[in-house]
Parts: C-alpha cells; sequence; structure tokens
C-alpha cells in the first residue's frame, strides 16, 4: 500500500504533464508541416526557412526584442532600487507591501486600460502636460500607444514588473542586509558603501533570476503588444497568432514555425543564464547560507 | 579607552528591553555581561555599537558623548555569535575588508590581513573561500576582522556558543591571549558562568534589563548581592534567619555573620556542607550521584530539610547511611531579605 | 550626513513608486463613475452611473457570467491547490523514479512562453473534443498555475515535514487521519496562498481562455477587453471596477470561511 502511494500523488499532474508535452510537441511539428488533419504529411524546414527569410518576421524579432530587453533591463534597475528602498526605510511589512502586491496581483489587460488612460494624446499624462504649459494642444504629446515606439506597452510591462522584481527580491535582499549588512556597517563602512560592496552583490541571485523571468515573459507575451501594439510591425506573439487563426489553415503551420521560433529564443536566453549562473556557482559567487 | 554607559534605557517594540543602565568599564578592562536569555545582554552590545538607537541615557567614549556618532565612525566592533563572513570574499579579502573601506592599499591590507592569520592561527589559509571553513575557523577569522578594524571597544556577543565544547575552551583561550596583548577594552557577552568566572577582570550580572551586580568573579561568587545572582552561580538550599550583633540565628542552626542587623537568607550550597558518617545521625542519604571529580549526595531530614554536599570519591558513604552535618561557615553566604 | 540625505532620497523614491502605482487605480475609479470628462480638465466634470449601469443591464448578462467566471476560477484555484498539495508531497517526502522528471514537469509551463502552449494545446483538445468547453478551459488555465501552485506547497511542506504525522501514526491514527489532522491544518497557509494565486491567475486570463473556450465560454474578462480595444474608458472601467470588487469579495469570502473552519476545530 505504501509503495502505490507516490504513484498516486503523482497520477494528476502526470496526466495534465502528459497533455501539456503532446501539445507543444504536437505544436512543434507542425511547425515542421505535419499536420495529417490538413493533408499535410512532409517534413520539411521551408515554413521555417520562409519566415527567417522574410522582412515581416525580421521586423517582428526586432519589435519584440526591443520591447522585452529594454522594459525587463529598466524593470530590474528600477526594481532593485526599489527594494533597496523598502529595506532601507524599514516597510518589509505591511500596507506598503500590501500596494506592490496589488500591482503584481492586476492583470494585464487592465493594465492596458492604464496605459490607454494615462498616456494617450487625450490621456491624464497630455492634460497635465497641458496645464503645466509644457504642450499647446493634444497633437503635440508624443504618440505612446498604437506606434512603432512601443513605449505604452514599454511603460505597461515596467508598471508591472518593477514591483515584482522588488517583491522577489526583497525577502534575500533584506535578510542580507540585516546580518550581513549590519556587519559590515560596524566594521566601518558607510550605509552606500555597505550596499555596494555586501547587500547588492549578495542579493543578485534573485535579481537575476527576477530578471530572467521577466524578459522571458515579456518576449514571449502577446496582451500587452496584442491590445496596444501598432498595425506594423507586429511583435512575435502577436504575428504568430494571427497566422494562427486566419481562415485559410495552409497558414498554420507558418503560426506554429514562429512560436517554434519564438520557444527557441526563449530557451537560449534560459540557457545562457545558465551558463552563466553555473560559471558563478563555481567561483564561489552564489551562497546560500543566508 | 574608557567605556561608560549613563542611564542608558532601550525600548524595542514598545517593550523595555534595558532599564537605566549604568556601567563604567576601564581602559584595557575585559568584562562580562552574564545572564539568561533575554536579559538584553546583546541588546546592550548593539546599544553601543550605535546598531541600536537608545530611547534615554547616553554612550560615552573615553569621556566624550558617542551618541551622535553613526555606528560605522564608532569602531566598537561586534564579533557575531553566527560569525557573518562574507561569502562573496575570500578570508583574507574578509579579514582586510575594514582596511578596504578606509581606503588602505590592497598590498598593505594583504599584508596586514595574512599578520592577523597568522595571529589566530590560521596560517596557510588566506586565499580559502568561506564554505571550506569549520565552525572555530570561521569564528577566528571573524576575530581576525575585528582585529583589522583596530577597534577601541571589543565586543563579543556569544561568540562561543555554536561551537563544540573542546573549541570553546582553546577559542576563550585564544581571545585571552588577544586582548592582552592588544590591551584593548573587551565586553564578552554570555550566559555561561564559567566562561564569564574564568575570563573577565569584572562581571555584569543582568537580569531583565538591569545590572544586578557589577564585580570580580570572587565577589560575585562568594558574596552575591541577592537571590538572582547566587541561584545562576550554584543552587543551593536557602534557611531564613535574622543576624543581630554579627550571629546568625535560625530554626537550624546559628553561625557567626560579618553582616547588619536585619532579615537575612542564608545560602548553604554543596561545598558548605561537611558530612561525617554516625548511625544516629540527623540526616539519611537518599542518593550518590557520580560526578566524575566527585560524588553528590542528597541527603534529608526527619523535618524533610533537603541539603546537598559534595564528596570525593574516597568516602566510604552509601546510600542508605545515616549522617551527620557540619556547616563551613566560611562558606556560608548571606543575602538580605527585601524589605 | 550623507546616509540620512540618501535615506530621504530612498523615502523619495518610494513614495513616488506607490503614487505611480496608486493614480491609475485611482484613474479607473473616476472614469467608471464620469460623466463628462473633456480635455483638459484633471478630474471630471460631472458624474453618473451610466457606465456602471449600462455594464450592469441584462443584456450585458454581466451578472450570470460574473458568476460562472467565479465558478470557474475558483474551481481552477481549489484543483490546484489539490493537485499542487499532491505533487508536492510526493516530490518531498518520497523517492521515486522518475522524480526528476515530475520536477520539470512542474516548472515547464514557466519556460514555455504562453502563446505556443496555448496553440499547441488548442489543436489536441479540438482532437480529443475538448475545444470550446468549460472544462477545456479549466484545464488550460490548471497547466498554467500549477507550476507555483507546486512551488508554493513544496516549501511548506518541506518545512514542516512528516514528523507529528509520523508521531500520530505510531500513536494510532490512521494514515489518512494523521495527514486529515495533524498535517492539513499546518499545510492551510500555502493552501490559501495557492488558492488565492490560481483564482487571480484564472480569473485574469483573457486570450488563452478566448483561443480554448473559442468564445463559447464567456468570463468576465472576455466581456472587458473589447471595450479595452475600442478604447471606450468609461465602460471599460465600469468592468475593470466590477473585476476588482468581485475579486475582492471572493477573498474575503473564502478568508471568513478559512477563519470559521480553523476556529471550530
Amino acid at each position: 500500500m505504501n509503495k502505490k502511494i507516490p504513484f498516486i500523488l503523482i497520477m494528476p499532474i502526470v496526466l495534465l504533464g502528459v497533455l501539456f508535452m503532446y501539445g507543444v510537441i504536437n505544436g512543434i511539428v507542425q511547425g515542421f508541416g505535419y499536420i495529417p488533419a490538413f493533408n499535410l504529411r512532409h517534413i520539411t524546414l521551408d515554413y521555417y526557412i520562409e519566415i527567417l527569410n522574410s522582412d515581416t518576421f525580421l521586423d517582428s524579432l526586432k519589435i519584440s526584442l526591443q520591447i522585452s530587453v529594454t522594459s525587463s533591463i529598466i524593470s530590474v534597475l528600477l526594481g532593485t532600487m526599489l527594494t533597496a528602498a523598502l529595506v532601507y526605510t524599514g516597510h518589509t511589512e505591511g500596507k506598503v507591501i500590501q500596494v506592490i502586491k496589488l500591482a503584481i496581483l492586476i492583470p494585464h489587460t487592465i493594465v492596458a486600460l492604464f496605459s490607454i488612460s494615462m498616456l494617450s494624446q487625450n490621456g491624464l499624462i497630455a492634460r497635465l502636460f497641458y496645464q503645466l504649459g509644457l504642450i499647446n494642444g493634444q497633437g503635440d504629446f508624443p504618440l505612446l500607444l498604437y506606434t512603432k515606439n512601443n513605449l505604452g506597452i514599454i511603460l505597461g510591462y515596467i508598471w508591472k514588473e518593477v514591483p515584482f522584481v522588488a517583491y522577489f527580491s526583497l525577502a534575500l535582499m533584506s535578510s542580507i542586509n540585516n546580518t550581513l549588512g549590519e556587519a559590515s556597517e560596524n566594521l566601518g563602512a558607510s550605509k552606500l558603501k555597505t550596499f555596494f560592496h555586501i547587500t547588492l552583490p549578495l542579493s543578485m541571485p534573485a535579481i537575476r533570476k527576477a530578471f530572467l523571468i521577466i524578459l522571458t515573459f515579456s518576449f514571449g507575451a502577446y496582451d500587452l503588444p496584442f491590445l496596444l501594439g501598432a498595425t506594423v510591425p507586429k511583435a512575435l506573439p502577436v504575428q504568430s497568432h494571427i497566422e494562427y487563426i486566419h481562415p485559410d489553415l495552409r497558414h498554420r503551420p507558418y503560426a506554429m514555425a514562429i512560436n517554434g521560433l519564438i520557444l527557441i529564443i526563449t530557451w537560449t536566453i534560459a540557457g545562457i543564464y545558465y551558463l552563466i549562473t553555473k560559471k558563478k556557482k563555481i567561483k564561489g559567487d552564489i551562497h546560500e547560507r543566508y | 579607552m574608557k567605556l561608560e554607559l549613563k542611564n542608558l534605557s532601550v525600548t524595542l517594540s514598545d517593550k523595555k528591553i534595558l532599564k537605566s543602565i549604568n556601567l563604567m568599564v576601564e581602559d584595557g578592562e575585559f568584562i562580562s555581561l552574564l545572564g539568561a536569555s533575554g536579559c538584553g545582554k546583546s541588546t546592550m552590545l548593539k546599544t553601543i555599537a550605535g546598531l541600536i538607537n537608545q530611547s534615554e541615557g547616553s554612550v560615552i567614549l573615553d569621556g566624550n558623548i558617542a551618541d551622535k556618532i553613526p555606528a560605522h565612525k564608532r569602531r566598537t566592533i561586534i564579533v557575531f555569535q553566527n560569525f557573518r563572513l562574507f561569502p562573496n570574499m575570500t578570508v583574507w579579502e574578509n579579514v582586510s575588508f575594514p582596511l578596504k573601506i578606509l581606503g588602505v592599499e590592497k598590498k598593505q591590507a594583504r599584508e596586514k590581513a595574512l599578520e592577523l592569520l597568522k595571529k589566530v592561527k590560521l596560517e596557510g589559509y588566506e586565499n580559502r573561500s568561506v564554505d571550506e571553513l569549520s565552525g572555530g575557523q570561521m569564528q577566528r577569522v571573524a576575530l581576525a576582522r575585528a582585529l583589522a578594524a583596530e577597534p577601541i571597544v571589543l565586543l563579543l556577543d556569544e561568540p562561543f556558543s555554536s561551537l563544540d565544547m573542546n573549541l570553546r575552551k582553546d577559542m576563550r583561550e585564544l581571545v585571552s591571549e588577544l586582548q592582552k596583548e592588544y590591551k584593548i577594552t573587551t565586553i564578552l557577552v554570555t550566559h555561561d558562568q564559567e566562561e564569564a568566572l574564568t575570563m573577565s577582570n569584572r562581571i555584569a550580572f543582568m537580569h531583565s534589563g538591569q545590572i544586578e551586580q557589577y564585580d570580580t568573579p570572587e565577589n560575585i561568587f562568594k558574596h552575591p548581592v541577592n537571590t538572582i545572582v547566587a541561584d545562576y552561580f550554584s543552587k543551593g538550599i536557602y534557611v531564613n534567619g535574622e543576624i543581630t550583633n554579627n550571629r546568625f540565628v535560625s530554626e537550624l542552626f546559628t553561625s557567626n555573620a560579618n553582616k547588619h542587623n536585619g532579615k537575612y537568607k542564608c545560602l548553604i550550597r554543596p561545598l558548605a556542607v561537611k558530612v561525617n558518617k554516625y548511625y544516629k545521625g540527623d540526616f539519611k542519604v537518599a542518593s550518590k550521584i557520580y560526578q566524575g571529580d566527585n560524588f553528590l549526595l542528597k541527603i534529608h531530614n526527619s523535618k524533610d530539610l533537603k541539603l546537598e554536599s559534595i564528596i570525593s570519591d574516597s568516602v566510604d558513604i552509601v546510600e542508605g547511611d545515616r549522617v551527620n552535618i557540619e556547616l563551613d561557615m566560611d562558606r556560608l553566604i548571606f543575602i538580605p531579605e527585601k524589605q | 550626513m550623507k546616509d540620512i540625505n540618501s535615506n530621504k532620497l530612498l523615502k523619495l523614491f518610494l513614495y513616488l513608486v506607490l503614487f505611480a502605482i496608486l493614480t491609475p487605480m485611482i484613474i479607473l475609479l473616476l472614469l467608471a463613475f464620469a460623466s463628462r470628462w473633456p480635455w483638459p480638465s484633471l478630474l471630471p466634470d460631472t458624474y453618473s452611473l451610466r457606465a456602471i449601469k449600462e455594464v450592469l443591464a441584462p443584456h450585458t448578462k454581466v451578472v450570470s457570467t460574473l458568476f460562472s467566471s467565479i465558478i470557474l476560477s475558483l474551481s481552477v484555484a481549489i484543483l490546484s491547490a489539490i493537485v499542487g498539495t499532491m505533487t508536492a508531497r510526493a516530490l518531498v517526502l518520497y523517492e521515486f523514479k522518475g522524480k526528476g522528471f515530475i520536477d520539470f514537469l512542474g516548472l515547464a509551463p514557466n519556460i514555455v512562453p504562453g502563446a505556443i502552449f496555448a496553440m499547441g494545446i488548442h489543436v489536441v483538445f479540438i482532437k480529443i473534443s475538448l475545444a470550446d468547453t468549460v472544462l477545456g478551459v479549466i484545464i488550460v488555465h490548471l497547466m498554467y498555475t500549477l507550476p507555483y501552485s507546486i512551488n508554493i506547497m513544496r516549501d511548506l511542506t518541506k518545512s514542516i515535514g512528516d514528523q507529528m504525522e509520523m508521531q500520530a501514526y505510531v500513536l494510532g491514527a490512521s494514515p489518512l487521519k494523521a495527514f486529515m489532522y495533524i498535517t492539513l491544518p499546518l499545510l492551510t497557509p500555502g493552501i490559501m496562498a495557492s488558492v488565492s494565486m490560481a483564482y487571480i491567475t484564472s480569473f485574469s486570463q483573457y486570450f488563452i481562455t478566448l483561443l480554448i473556450g473559442g468564445g463559447k465560454v464567456k468570463t468576465i474578462s472576455l466581456l472587458m477587453v473589447p471595450f479595452i480595444t475600442k478604447g471606450d474608458r468609461n465602460i471599460g472601467s465600469a468592468y475593470a471596477l466590477v473585476f476588482a470588487i468581485s475579486t475582492l469579495l471572493v477573498f474575503i469570502i473564502i478568508d471568513k470561511i478559512i477563519k470559521k473552519i480553523t476556529i471550530s476545530k
């Protein structure tokens, strides 16, 4: 009886996992042109090759990278500053953290609504600029939504990701600060020197991980690019979605090939991350004591 | 560096941890803050170091009020119980950290670090990473690091509690040696009375945020001012009585007592009780417990008064024997009754 | 003093961040109740319940959709907590072949971007007739929330261990009773966290629900988003308000129920 228990316990996850893997593999296979349901039985790299050579793909790739890299770098910098602010002002619990958590919980669809109401030419920020005399009319306010610069999308991701990075690395930075940070100060280092010599370097494992999570997420997400993006060029996930719902089913393999490429790029980023952190583990940089 | 605490009070989370502490530590003196967990000793260390702000009173270093001096400038260095070595640095980098902060050149800093590592008997360990070290080695690196900061006051916060018994003795000797060599004013926080008794010039016994007695080890052991202090060092039996004209009178016995008139509790510790085997003795031996160096005898009389005595292993007394007792007057401790 | 100044700066930064987080929410609230808010006013000129009334009007079927959305997301949340607890227990307390693989499965939905996972699954679901069904949507949401649930429960299960359960078992309780009366109450905080997190993740989904549900499975997110794309801020905000308040109410009720259960014990 006892031997069977673990297997009973993992049955649900195995079933779901198998279903999940089947779905993902099926998707990948379709990218190679094998869709028996549509009478496509010839495995080929043609779809991949066509996409890699197309300008639309390259433009979309550029947009996706632009959005994810820009928003992630800014988010991780501001997010780390926020973590430091929370730790040094002693607000590691209480009302302030509730507000931060609230921002993390708000869905991207509502964040899109925020972006529209705040950042559009008729939005709150534009009105504020007008009242301050910085612009003369709606038309003077820069286009942030539905345009190539995608600033509306980037700002939307930043709005959600800064609280996320802060919350994710808060526990670690707080405990480092209380133990090693205190020792460092006691040994003669000012709070500022302590932060840059001790607290920040030792909090990097959490910060790095948060960066990886937000980078891969924003690269593969289609919510904000779909709701706030320009007509052309579209972000990669949006592009694949368009191909997917195309009435001509022969577009299906293109959708799946784009997805396959998104997957490859995402895993490459994750792979690079693991290689870098593995190196640091060997150098003795990463620790688990505190 | 003379250290003085004047009317120092500390309140944390609405709880009064330190209650108007007054303490004076002479230059180069080694004192212990002794007491049970929660009595406020670690809080006192952190307040001296400026890591906790007092609600009242002052910390005075060498005659100057230090309250406005920020923590990182006080040079009151703490060696923590959990060592707190920096994992992102090697051993010598840890030790030379205070020097790096002061802007000392790398080469010089490394030399100084190696010199200190030699003093703590860790020659050859300089390039190791922190996670390769044992508990005792980490403690020594922490000590070397504290010394590198050239402290004016050295604060040791229960530094030996996470070490094995054997290691503790070695570490205590090392700390005593170094303290004598560098002549640093040192405060050791501990709950181990043996540690306090063997290492200190004076002991400040703390209870509930107050200093009950501040005296040399011998005085605190032999002449505790109240039962709290007395019981911490060695348990015994209390007999109530009164002293008039230097004579202590109680139900059980009388004795000479060089104290002021008044009501007193007389503390009878095991070493004060001598026993003689006598078949018509008042006391019966209830149990004989082996303690390695000696035996502990638990005896009681017909009125159910229980005493303890220490005898050497060469004495022929067994459980069930009857004995007479003789009290060693010099070892009796008289503690005034609180009015 | 350098330190005091940098502390002041950090405090200022903190307040700016809080301001940046709360302002859009306040604007949303105002938009939901605004009637006339012309350029360039910073506050609405007039307020009215027009947007709210339109959202709650019978023809939108908001109330019934809200109700079914809550049931759907609660199902996902409860299933997620249960499966998460079971899987975490297996991973922490038992050794078995293929443990590493299960570990990986738990992590997989995190490293596979949503788009691929949704489109890949969709094709499979069509084949097994789960597409356009509520069950299909529940399953997909579950896949999305499980990694988080497993993570939460795993840490908690590890720190609790099975010591106490063993103790009860040795004293005569059946394994099931030992689990239910000893371990389960201790797991409650983690279960609550899993439930809340899974609920809100599921309730927030739009694209996955649209894709797998084929538009036939209606959730409140599906009703809300068209107004966002159309740019109707008032109605969009009113929907967002309904979304937020219903979520808050659900959390409060769950909290109260848990408190009642734990107190009655």
